[in-house]
């Protein structure tokens, strides 16, 4: 692991950590926020907050991660947690927001999360984490739970083995003072690369994305906006039988093993159905798809981001037909696996560790004029599967809220609960009309529920 | 492409077996022919890696398509799909 001479109250952000940690500074310049990420509990009644705020205050004296400063030695060279000091910083919030009533509409979440959703947190002075609880008639109408986190703490994946691990202690399954330690979870695995064939490495992954520059994208909130604007947030939830049909299509046209590529195709297509009745012309669709490479025996790893990125390049004349899109989402996929981008977008993403981060922003948008992609895309599987209730509360629905930077400024976030679909639509207020984001869903439930 | 002495259904279960266990998974020594794949961590970019290793060893690619639940069951499973495969080439 890179950086293994830091004393040991350091720990070394991840390359990807970094690379987000460009867009963090990117939000915070356009969107006057952070990067900040959500894990979204819908429950049912009698969720008890103090039990809860009390196990997060034990796992927070126990796990200095929770709250480390993100530093850098001397304000240059590659970033670290400052692990030692951290329980003398405030531990995260845990606060409790009490309704009257529910709301009617299933898929309206409260304003308190879209509210946190564009706060500004400060990764130097250690707050990673908070989390709010928006309780309904004293909780007999069930309770919303959000656990907000900058990107550098965990990873989609890592928020989810977080929550999954905190349940675990709730049930008496775990002691809340044997949360592995960071330097624990991540056994030693230096690259056998030299330096000079991880730099090659990187370039061939910067040429690649390089080369998407032959057909510069537009994505639909255009070059950064100069206004910072609050993003919002549209869920929007299938039935079962819907789902049913939506998880069977995929597998059919995709693939068992990769359905992501189908609900990529079709959130491509509801992107190009606004851009369509908006008569605006994309140029191409550039997509990064987040792959999960947390290394062999460290699935379970809860800290820290441990993705790479594969790139898609589509042309606008072939997003009408839904199985050729796919074929070529799927043929683009190979051949990137092929090339070795995935490994090589990890050697990239390492040397963001040294670069500031304006200057990745920089490079991450080289291809293209000013902007970093069409849109962010998510797909994470089930949500939490075998976890039915959340501290003896049964889990209603829960979901991920993933930010997005001004520019491209929509983000759909797709996973799996209890036998229905959720699809998180982020985007930066002012992108999308309210017209443009009716067609957007109606496209995307087209796509994915077909006659259903 | 790797020298295969013969396409049995032992020997391609034998060699999926092998390239599962020391190239894609991490596994103990628990792990056998008739252990489920899904659950042993096979996710996505593991099972095109195990497709790419296949193809290298016996120069047959399995298009994706045909990855089914029951076909990636076990090493034996994903074994008889490649012998079908190979019979037709």
């Amino acid at each position: 692991m890179p950086g293994a001479a830091l004393s040991p109250g350091r720990l070394p952000l991840t390359g990807a950590d970094c690379f987000l940690r460009a867009f963090d500074a990117e939000i915070g310049r356009f969107n006057a926020a952070s990067h900040i990420s959500q894990l979204v509990l819908r429950l049912g009644p009698g969720f008890d907050v103090e039990r809860f705020r009390e196990l997060v205050n034990d796992a927070v004296d126990a796990q200095p991660m929770l709250r480390a400063a993100v530093r850098r030695r001397f304000g240059v060279g590659a970033p670290f947690y400052e692990l030692a000091g951290a329980f003398r910083r405030m531990r995260p919030e845990v606060v409790l927001h009490d309704l009257e009533a529910a709301p009617g509409d299933a898929a309206a979440l409260p304003a308190i999360f879209e509210a946190r959703l564009n706060e500004r947190r400060s990764l130097r002075r250690g707050e990673l984490l908070r989390f709010d609880v928006v309780r309904y008639a004293g909780g007999e109408a069930g309770s919303d739970l959000a656990m907000s986190w900058l990107h550098q703490l965990f990873d989609g994946a890592g928020s989810e083995h977080f929550v999954r691990w905190l349940n675990a202690c709730g049930r008496g399954e775990q002691r809340v003072d044997e949360l592995p330690q960071p330097s624990e979870m991540f056994p030693a695995a230096p690259s056998s690369k030299t330096f000079g064939e991880r730099g090659d490495a990187a370039r061939r992954w910067q040429s690649w994305v390089d080369g998407f520059g032959a057909h510069p994208l537009r994505s639909l909130a255009g070059p950064r906006r100069r206004t910072p604007q609050a993003l919002g947030c549209d869920l929007i939830t299938l039935d079962e039988s819907q789902t049913e049909h939506a998880v069977a299509e995929a597998g059919r046209r995709a693939g068992f093993m990769t359905p992501m590529l189908f609900y990529m195709a079709a959130a491509i297509r509801a992107h190009h159905a606004v851009a369509r009745a908006r008569a605006f012309d994309p140029v191409s669709y550039v997509v990064p798809l987040p792959v999960n490479v947390r290394p062999r025996g460290a699935e379970a790893a809860i800290f820290r981001t441990h993705v790479s990125l594969v790139w898609f390049q589509v042309l606008p004349e072939i997003v009408d037909d839904f199985d050729v899109l796919i074929a070529e989402l799927k043929a683009q996929r190979l051949a990137a696996i092929k090339a070795g981008h995935i490994e090589n977008g990890i050697d990239a993403m390492s040397f963001a560790r040294f670069a500031p981060a304006w200057l990745y922003a920089r490079m991450a948008r080289r291809a293209s004029p000013g902007e970093l992609c069409s849109f962010f895309f998510a797909y994470t599987g089930e949500f939490l599967s075998g976890e039915s209730s959340f501290l003896g509360s049964k889990i209603r629905n829960a979901f991920h809220v993933a930010p997005v930077p001004a520019s491209p400024g929509s983000c759909a976030a797709m996973s799996l609960r209890d036998g229905r679909l959720n699809v998180t639509h982020v985007h930066q207020r002012g992108v999308f009309s309210d017209e443009e984001r009716s067609l957007f869903d109606a496209s995307l439930r087209s796509d994915l529920c077909g006659g259903a | 492409m790797r020298e295969m002495p013969e396409h049995t259904q032992d020997s391609l279960t034998a060699r999926v077996f092998e390239i599962l266990r020391d190239e894609i998974l991490s596994v103990d020594s628990a792990f056998t022919p008739q252990t489920n794949l899904v659950e042993a961590g096979l996710d996505s970019l593991a099972v095109t890696q195990l497709m790419l290793s296949i193809e290298e060893s016996t120069g047959v690619w399995i298009d994706e398509s045909l990855l089914t639940p029951e076909n990636l069951e076990n090493a034996e499973a994903l074994a008889a799909l490649l012998h079908a495969e190979l019979e037709k080439a």
